[in-house]
């Protein structure tokens, strides 16, 4: 794996990682989205053989993060869970009992429909709209919660949207890649899960975009 | 047993009835009838319009007659003793009244039932108490039947299976559907009298339920048109019976008359890149000679704009023209319909979508425009028209651009030498079978063992290996690879030796997800003030902003909003529109089409008498007074090809190899339809770079293809046999890029048939949207975790065998192999690259530009 970019705001140092997260240095946390835990169970339980090895890996790449940035925290910006319970959390649960010292952090995503009782006893700090950490919030869709003004000093990370962009090649050939967008006052994380749509963005000028390509992380603007 | 036709009182009465209707019965329907009487199954070739429909309907009622000659009158509910399979929903009802007519004059209790989407519940609900004797269905209404509990009964006392239109259903899936519902038929049926016959060592059988016993005597029937293998076609239909079948043929050729529409100066006319609207002119007066005239387009976005343009340029049709098109209201197409029936519209613009049916008696004339992609389509379109035995089907030609005018040529030659496509069965579709065997659990479960065999019987499965069934069987029951202990994949269960689908809300979705058209994703249009107007692709209208005008049905409209997936609109009285592009609808032209095309250059390339002409100075003999009118019209056009690089033989492939200030373009010309092309240039393209590092970006035609580079091109006569080479062919097609990119499209329809994307109804999505998935994350996700995935490899296999052509891509290297390659280097482009270029522009430039560009490109004179 590709070592992480350095990205900063407000003196604060975010380490973009190619396997679609963030650690930010100074709070020693890790900053996820739609990781839609649960996904291919739920597919699964309506009949729909959708190959579970998707969800495995992902948790098995979420173990390998921890390990390598050694986080305090958690931060997941919303749709941790994909739907209702089954027993692919489970699988969650076992992971969340082998880590238990980790803080983790959820603030509720359309796709988090779980009971309270289920998060607390999974030791999730549910947040239901907002987290707020120094000069830094964290949403889950960042058009629902509205984009800081641009007098205030607040930063947004959010989620929700899995965003895309599209490198447009010679010959017709045009690719899609997941990624980091980072405009002046929110950035937008990429879905942790890998079995989850994109949806294109349209970077204006002066915001960044990191797009994950072949396992490495690429600046595109 | 058998007994002679005529001296059946079944043949008496209804002759009797056919002569008091002033009709006669045709020797084809005399001959079906007998092999219907004597038990025999099989295949009747005949044209629409000359009583297909009669000559197994009536076969079935004299069967009746004769075995209930005492009471056949009176006898009611006598079970379903007919079941009539149709491609069109549409067509049903006509089918229905005609039989309904027949029974009225014999004065017999039968009744006639329609079973498909629009049949409503109360219906169902009577016909599941009551079976009417004959059922007229759909290949997917068919499958729900057999989605439901104790559908054996429905069967028991079934006597002939029909199948419509059958050239339609082969070679598509739902053919396929076909197949397996026969197979489970005749399976049943098998059962059946085996029970009966273990028990009939019971003295408790009575005379009269051994009346009632089942017999071996069901026969199948197929009708269809001409095609090129109707006899593999009979095969098929009638496979499961594991019996030799019939075809009868139906000695009513009609003549069919092709004429070109010309343009007047073909110097003028443009070399591509337009509809064909410059000849409206000429249109015009054949639609106010004729009763009534179709005028067949091959997309329903030209069709839009076909429609705009008789109405600008003759508005006195308004009000007797109309647009029929797959996307035109249901409700609106039906009324068109009627009012052809009726004879009260003088013209009817429309798609493939008015291609089958039931006749339109005042249909005078046929307009095809541009290429009709083949001689059996083209022969159906003809046979549109003209319906009195006698009177011939006329067809006007009218070309889309200049060398187009040649297929007018091939067609008629083609014609000449009935030489029509066949049409080729599909094989070893796992998303079907998949389908299948859910439809078989959700309704009675269905023993494994058992249907193997049954499937085996069928043309489609009966290559399947018991390891491939294997594969099936633990797909559908345990769903792949999983996690075991922190898995609950639900769908079949294992119950009494059976395989069954217990959850109910999974058995819902099954049912509502029968069938194997995939639609794109549509939206309805709606005005806000109330109405449809029809529906239209989703992937169009995200692109619109509201305020955007577009057309539909021939309808300006301004685009307002989406709400619960439908698009709101209001009318609209601009005069810009944005004609919406349907995907699909593409058809390449047809193998046939482009053996015709390239013996049709053979005729015109005569040892190139126009250069000796011009060199001596003498008059050059005139080798176009013998051929067709087209030819003749094309002589500046094919001079100039000449003068400018070669007109090839028919056993001469020509490369031409340009320079301009785009880079350097190689155009090759096979004849051979626009898939085997798109699959030759990245075959091509890979090869070529396996010499030198280079980028291309393709574009093809049906004529041919056309590889851009920056570059040189590195293609002479030392390595041009070798780069055209067969071998290798597989693993060539495997390394160039695209088999991913269209095994992707490919697996959308693939995973919808074999239930792994939920399509639901409009209205239903929201309830399901945590099961929404996009089919090509799915194909990214079973790609890379489950690689050896039964319906991932199927859209491989498609993708080889439909979008790759591969066994015709095989047969042209083949045949360049034998033929001279001819390479050129023209100083210009020449007629012939024209517009395989031009065709590549129109995927990437909006209308309005091409225009602009195309007379920019066209060489002053």
């Amino acid at each position: 794996m590709q070592q992480p970019l350095k990205h900063i705001i407000h003196k604060n140092t975010f380490w973009l990682s190619a396997d679609r997260c963030m650690y930010w240095e100074e709070e020693k946390t890790l900053i996820l989205a739609d990781l839609h835990f649960g996904k291919t169970g739920h597919f699964r339980k309506s009949g729909i053989a959708i190959p579970q090895a998707v969800y495995k890996e992902d948790l098995q790449r979420l173990v390998n993060l921890i390990q390598h940035f050694q986080p305090k925290e958690l931060i997941v910006v919303g749709d941790l869970f994909h739907s209702k319970a089954n027993k692919e959390l489970e699988l969650f649960q076992k992971w969340r009992n082998d880590l238990a010292s980790i803080k983790l952090q959820l603030v509720k995503g359309n796709h988090d429909i779980l009971d309270e009782v289920w998060y607390q006893r999974a030791g999730i700090e549910v947040y239901q709209q907002e987290l707020f950490i120094k000069d830094f919030s964290f949403v889950h869709d960042i058009k629902g919660s509205g984009i800081p003004s641009s007098h205030s000093k607040l930063y947004t990370f959010s989620g929700h949207i899995h965003p895309a962009i599209q490198l447009i090649g010679p010959g017709k050939q045009s690719f899609r890649f997941p990624c980091f967008y980072f405009t002046r006052k929110f950035a937008v994380l990429p879905a942790f899960s890998r079995f989850t749509g994109t949806h294109l963005i349209d970077p204006k000028k002066g915001e960044k975009v990191y797009a994950i390509a072949d396992g490495k992380l690429i600046p595109v603007s | 047993m058998s007994q002679p036709l005529k001296n059946t009182i079944g043949y008496q009465i209804v002759y009797n009835w056919l002569t008091s209707q002033q009709r006669k019965p045709f020797l084809f329907q005399q001959e079906t009838w007998q092999h219907i009487i004597n038990g025999k199954s099989g295949l009747v070739n005949a044209p629409t319009g000359c009583g297909k429909t009669y000559s197994v309907f009536l076969g079935a009622l004299i069967q009746f007659i004769n075995e209930h000659s005492k009471n056949y009158k009176d006898k009611k509910n006598s079970g379903l003793q007919l079941l009539w399979i149709t491609p069109l929903r549409a067509l049903a009802k006509d089918i229905a009244r005609a039989m309904e007519e027949v029974i009225a004059g014999l004065e017999m209790k039968w009744k006639i039932g329609i079973r498909n989407g629009d049949t409503n519940t109360a219906e169902r609900a009577r016909q599941k108490k009551q079976m009417p004797e004959v059922l007229i269905i759909t290949p997917e209404s068919l499958h729900l039947l057999l989605a439901q509990k104790g559908y054996k009964e429905f069967f028991s006392s079934l006597k002939i299976i029909a199948v419509d239109e059958w050239h339609e259903l082969l070679g598509s899936k739902r053919g396929v559907q076909v197949e397996l519902a026969i197979s489970r038929i005749v399976g049943s049926r098998k059962q059946d009298i085996a029970n009966t016959s273990d028990s009939s060592n019971s003295k408790l059988l009575t005379p009269d339920s051994r009346l009632s016993t089942p017999d071996s005597q069901l026969s199948i029937w197929g009708i269809s048109a001409t095609i090129g293998n109707i006899e593999e076609a009979k095969n098929i239909l009638i496979s499961p019976l594991e019996k030799e079948g019939v075809t009868i043929k139906a000695e009513m050729e009609k003549t069919v008359e092709v004429e070109s529409i010309f343009p007047d100066e073909i110097e003028k006319y443009p070399w591509s890149g337009h509809l064909g609207i410059k000849l409206i002119s000429k249109v015009i007066p054949i639609v106010l000679e004729s009763k009534t005239t179709l005028i067949f387009i091959n997309t329903r976005g030209m069709s839009e704009t076909w429609y705009q343009k008789i109405l600008d340029a003759c508005p006195e049709l308004a009000g007797v023209i109309a647009l029929h098109h797959g996307s035109v209201d249901m409700e609106l197409r039906t009324w068109i319909e009627e009012n052809l029936h009726s004879g009260k519209l003088k013209a009817v613009v429309c798609t493939a979508s008015l291609d089958l049916g039931v006749d339109f008696r005042p249909v005078e004339t046929v307009i095809q425009v541009g290429s009709p992609k083949g001689v059996a389509r083209f022969l159906q379109r003809a046979g549109r028209s003209g319906h009195s035995f006698d009177a011939a089907s006329k067809i006007y030609f009218l070309p889309t651009h200049s060398l187009e005018l040649m297929e007018a040529a091939a067609l008629k030659n083609a014609i000449a030498e009935k030489l029509i496509e066949s049409r080729e069965p599909m094989i070893l579709c796992y998303d079907v079978l998949v389908q299948y065997l859910s439809t078989l659990a959700v309704s009675d479960g269905f023993d494994p063992e058992c249907i193997f065999k049954e499937i085996i019987t069928t043309n489609c499965y009966k290559e399947m290996t018991e390891e491939e069934w294997n594969r099936i069987l633990n797909f559908i029951s345990s769903g792949g690879n999983a996690l075991q202990q922190y898995d609950d994949y639900k769908k079949m269960e294992w119950e009494d030796g059976l395989f069954k689908i217990k959850n109910r809300r999974i058995a819902m979705r099954h049912r509502m997800n029968i069938g194997t058209i995939v639609s794109e994703s549509m939206l309805k249009v709606k005005f806000i003030s109330g109405g449809y107007v029809g529906v239209i692709e989703e992937y169009f209208i995200s692109r619109l902003q509201p305020g955007d005008v577009f057309t539909l049905a021939g309808r300006n409209l301004e685009f307002v909003a989406i709400k619960d997936m439908t698009a709101l609109v209001k009318k609209s009285s601009s005069k810009k529109s944005k004609v919406p592009s349907w995907q699909g609808g593409r058809m390449p032209l047809s193998a046939n089409l482009g053996f015709m095309l390239r013996k049709t250059l053979d005729k015109i390339k005569i040892q190139n008498p126009i250069a000796i002409g011009s060199k001596s100075g003498e008059a050059v003999p005139d080798i176009y007074k013998f051929l067709p009118a087209e030819l003749v019209k094309l002589k500046p056009l094919f001079e100039l090809q000449e003068e400018l690089s070669y007109l090839p033989g028919e056993n001469e492939l020509l490369i031409e190899q340009i320079e301009t200030e785009d880079g350097f373009h190689l155009f090759v010309y096979p004849f051979e339809g626009r898939l085997v092309h798109e699959a030759m240039a990245a075959i091509l393209a890979y090869r070529i770079s396996r010499i030198t590092p280079i980028t291309f970006s393709f574009a093809m035609n049906d004529y041919g293809f056309e590889l851009l580079s920056d570059q040189p091109i590195p293609i002479d006569d030392s390595n041009v046999y070798e780069l055209f080479s067969p071998e290798n062919l597989l693993e060539d097609i495997q390394r160039s890029i695209n088999s991913t990119e269209m095994a992707k499209r490919k697996f959308r329809d693939i995973a919808v048939i074999g239930g792994l994307i939920f399509q639901g109804y409009p209205g239903e999505q929201k309830k399901a949207r945590h099961l929404q998935n996009s089919a090509s994350l799915l194909f990214n996700v079973l790609s890379e975790y489950e690689p050896d995935n039964l319906l991932l490899r199927q859209s491989y296999t498609e993708v080889m065998e439909q979008q790759m052509e591969e066994a015709r891509l095989r047969d042209m290297l083949k045949r360049i192999q034998d033929s001279k390659i001819v390479l050129t280097f023209p100083k210009q482009l020449t007629p012939f690259c024209f517009p395989v270029k031009v065709d590549s522009l129109r995927e990437e430039l909006s209308s309005e530009k091409l225009e602009d560009r195309i007379r920019k490109m066209i060489p002053q004179s």
